[in-house]
């Protein structure tokens, strides 16, 4: 047993002076590779992270929503429907919400405009949410004035600002009174945005929306669940043209790494008949070739994983903001919490390494099974 | 005692360029002599190196090498018999053989390049898995004898002729092997360095070694301490010399 | 081990490291930062749990339902609220035209019809 860990740490040794020999090129091989390694890492962590804090942040979201359809297209929802939806058994409430959304031609900035149903500011005053306020440069005290469907155009003045760490969900919204709201939209007394819903008992949500979609046929419910999970698929990984495009990279990466090993070189192929001469095997000779290929990967994976876990957690992904911003003006500014999933890390380490070790030593084969006596008659 | 029996080799047999190396060659070399094959190129005196080196398998005959010589390790199952026939020997036990019997020096000496001298002279106790200190032992050791240790971590590019040609050797010898062989070694030499080397053969039979050299270098053949000279052409063998 | 790091030579003392205790001991300390990395995540993650909670309780207050991450567009916006149809407001065969689509895709709910709730 000591002999053969002596025995591969000393063709450990020869496969180390061989790759030194071409420093440079071996060395920016391992900076692509590492860099490839990064991009995946860092598109995978984001998207993981995200999902998970969507689901954590997202868990007392309202229970049901009622939408109206019409024309198949969403519509505001008659107020009336609230007293219908109130008598369904299980349910504990039910009201109407109102909230829209304004472009703001100053900034470019979409802004959703809200009235909650708790807490709702004075009349002519409004809370905003901290991206407005970066944007806008707007403080407590500060005017703003916003444009109704009629034309004119409204004054309202900050009363407050909406938490700082809570800009991932409120970075974009403006709180308002209900009056002011429907004096600005032109928003109908009767009609309200959607009407929200809370039940008894959670594990009855299921039932109460169909029992709601079967009262009030033009309606869509949506339920909390739902909600959250939108943001697993918005936030998986294996979907979006940008991981796609990373896992091509990958591939590419490899196939340069299986035509790099096919085309040894007349000198590599002397060299191998020498090793077999002085008394190699060809096991000896692939191990040089999977040691290669095993050290570039295992290190591009390293180096690229723990930058990727350093980029999206201690600088909030900055390389992937303007993909996914796009053309947001406002974007929340907050720090993503570490969420690291093992599975993952064991799938991103076995598609880095496994294929291209493969790649390394598979195509190499042909020239390692050389007769030792080659290299006397050449 | 190394002894072939009506040994063939052929390349490429039963296709249109079917050659054939060494055709029917009877030989028996004694232990802890020199002897040198000598012919012309083409002669198939390498082929016959190679085959005595157990580098490659003859298309036919049988080669027997003396137990004494095996380096130590017994592959006659056991059994205490004198000589012991190579060419039936499964592959495994043929590079075993090769590793431990034999030291090769190589016409163009192919030292692996873009590493030290250190490291080229270590390479065939790698495979061995002997302990990296006390290989580094050995090869300095070697390196000492031959007056190379300020070179040990020099490139092999940036050797003399006459440095790279002693590095050749002690490569050879680091496995102590009994038995060494040489193809074509002074080729690439000039009178003098020729002469060195045929020193250095010398002192390794002084030290109880065997020396096989394929050879048309006069230098060579008629240095003092050959023992036996066979002439070798077209895969025969043309004779005995002394 | 130790010991065979150093060697003398000729008088003079020469530390020869062998490349593939280099290579073994960077080996080791990669994984053992990988270790790290995981338990960074973990002790983070505790940590960011009060503010995680603070988020979730303006969420119940203002009884929200998706997070301000793309403001483009209505649907990007509220992706969960979204219709059927928002996405080809323009035209039913018009293509994705924002950049958010090229990282989220369109929510499960929608790529069944409607959930269970048809």
């Amino acid at each position: 047993m000591a002999s053969w860990i002596e025995k591969n740490r000393s063709i450990l040794d020869f496969t180390l002076s061989s790759l030194l020999r071409r420093k440079g090129k071996n060395l920016s091989l391992l900076v692509v590779y590492t860099l490839v390694v990064f991009m995946l890492g860092s598109a995978m962590f984001l998207t993981q992270a995200m999902k998970r804090e969507a689901a954590l942040i997202l868990k007392d979201a309202p229970e049901i929503v009622v939408q109206r359809l019409l024309g198949g297209r969403y519509d505001p929802i008659p107020v009336d429907y609230v007293k219908k939806i109130r008598e369904i058994r299980g349910v504990i409430s039910a009201g109407p919400r109102l909230w829209g959304y304004y472009y703001d031609p100053v900034a470019g900035a979409n802004y959703t405009l809200m009235v909650p149903r708790n807490g709702a500011p004075a009349r002519e005053k409004i809370i905003i949410g901290n991206g407005i306020s970066r944007t806008r440069i707007l403080y407590r005290g500060d005017i703003i004035s916003f444009r109704g469907s009629d034309g004119i155009a409204r004054n309202f003045t900050v009363e407050g600002e909406i938490s700082p760490e809570s800009e991932l969900v409120s970075s974009d919204l403006i709180l308002m009174a209900e009056a002011d709201f429907r004096g600005l939209f032109g928003f109908p007394a009767a009609l309200a945005t959607d009407i929200v819903v809370t039940v008894r008992n959670p594990k009855e949500l299921l039932t109460i929306a169909g029992k709601v979609a079967e009262l009030l046929p033009d309606t869509r419910p949506i339920i909390r669940d739902q909600m959250v999970r939108t943001y697993d698929s918005v936030f998986d990984w294996r979907g979006g043209i940008v991981v796609v495009l990373l896992m091509m990279a990958l591939l590419a990466f490899v196939i340069f790494a299986w035509e790099k090993a096919s085309g040894l070189s007349a000198d590599e192929k002397r060299e191998i008949g020498v090793l077999k001469a002085i008394g190699w095997e060809t096991s000896d000779v692939i191990a040089v070739k999977a040691y290669e290929g095993m050290l570039v990967s295992f290190f591009s994976f390293t180096i690229g994983l723990l930058a990727a876990y350093g980029h999206v957690f201690f600088f909030s992904a900055f390389l992937f903001v303007p993909a996914l911003k796009g053309w947001s003006v406002l974007y929340p500014d907050f720090r993503i919490t570490p969420f690291v999933d093992p599975y993952q890390v064991a799938v991103l380490f076995f598609l880095t390494v496994v294929p291209y070790t493969v790649a390394t030593i598979v195509p190499s084969w042909r020239a390692a099974i050389i007769d030792p006596d080659s290299v006397m008659r050449s | 005692m190394i002894r072939l029996l009506n040994v063939r080799k052929g390349f490429n047999l039963g296709k249109s360029n079917e050659f054939i190396a060494v055709g029917g060659v009877t030989l028996a070399m004694e232990a802890n002599r020199v002897t040198v094959l000598k012919g012309p190129s083409g002669s198939g005196k390498t082929t016959l190196l190679s085959l005595i080196g157990c580098m490659a398998r003859p298309t036919s005959g049988r080669i027997t090498l003396q137990n004494g010589l095996l380096g130590g390790r017994s592959f006659s199952g056991g059994k205490d018999t004198p000589e012991v026939e190579v060419t039936s020997l499964p592959e495994r036990f043929l590079t075993e053989i090769r590793r431990r019997t034999f030291g090769f020096i190589f016409q163009q000496f192919n030292l692996v390049k873009g590493i030290t001298v250190l490291e080229n002279v270590m390479l065939p106790a790698y495979p061995l898995g002997e302990k990296h200190g006390v290989v580094m032992k050995r090869a300095l050791a070697l390196l000492e004898m031959f007056g190379l240790a300020e070179r040990a971590s020099a490139r092999v590019e940036w050797l003399s002729g006459g440095e790279a040609q002693r590095v050749a050797i002690a490569r050879a010898l680091m496995n102590d092997p009994p038995v060494i062989i040489a193809d074509e070694p002074t080729a690439h030499l000039d009178s003098k360095l020729s002469l060195e080397f045929m020193e250095i053969i010398a002192r390794l039979k002084d030290e109880g070694r065997t020396a096989i050299i394929a050879s048309h270098d006069p230098l060579v053949y008629n240095a003092p301490m050959v023992d036996r000279v066979i002439a070798v052409r077209d895969g025969l063998l043309d004779g005995d010399g002394q | 081990m130790i010991s065979g790091l150093f060697r003398k030579k000729k008088g003079r003392a020469r530390i020869s490291l062998r490349k593939s205790s280099l290579a073994l001991t960077l080996a080791g300390i990669g994984v053992l930062l990988i270790g790290l990395m995981f338990s960074h995540a973990h002790l983070q993650r505790q940590a960011d749990l009060p503010v995680i909670d603070t988020v979730a309780r303006v969420v119940a207050n203002l009884e929200l339902t998706d997070l301000a991450l793309f403001t483009e567009a209505r649907y990007t916006r509220h992706p969960s609220q979204a219709d059927l149809h928002s996405a080809f407001q323009d035209h039913p065969t018009a293509l994705e035209h924002f950049p958010t689509g090229s990282i989220a895709g369109p929510p499960a709910g929608l790529r069944r019809r409607h959930g269970k709730l048809d």
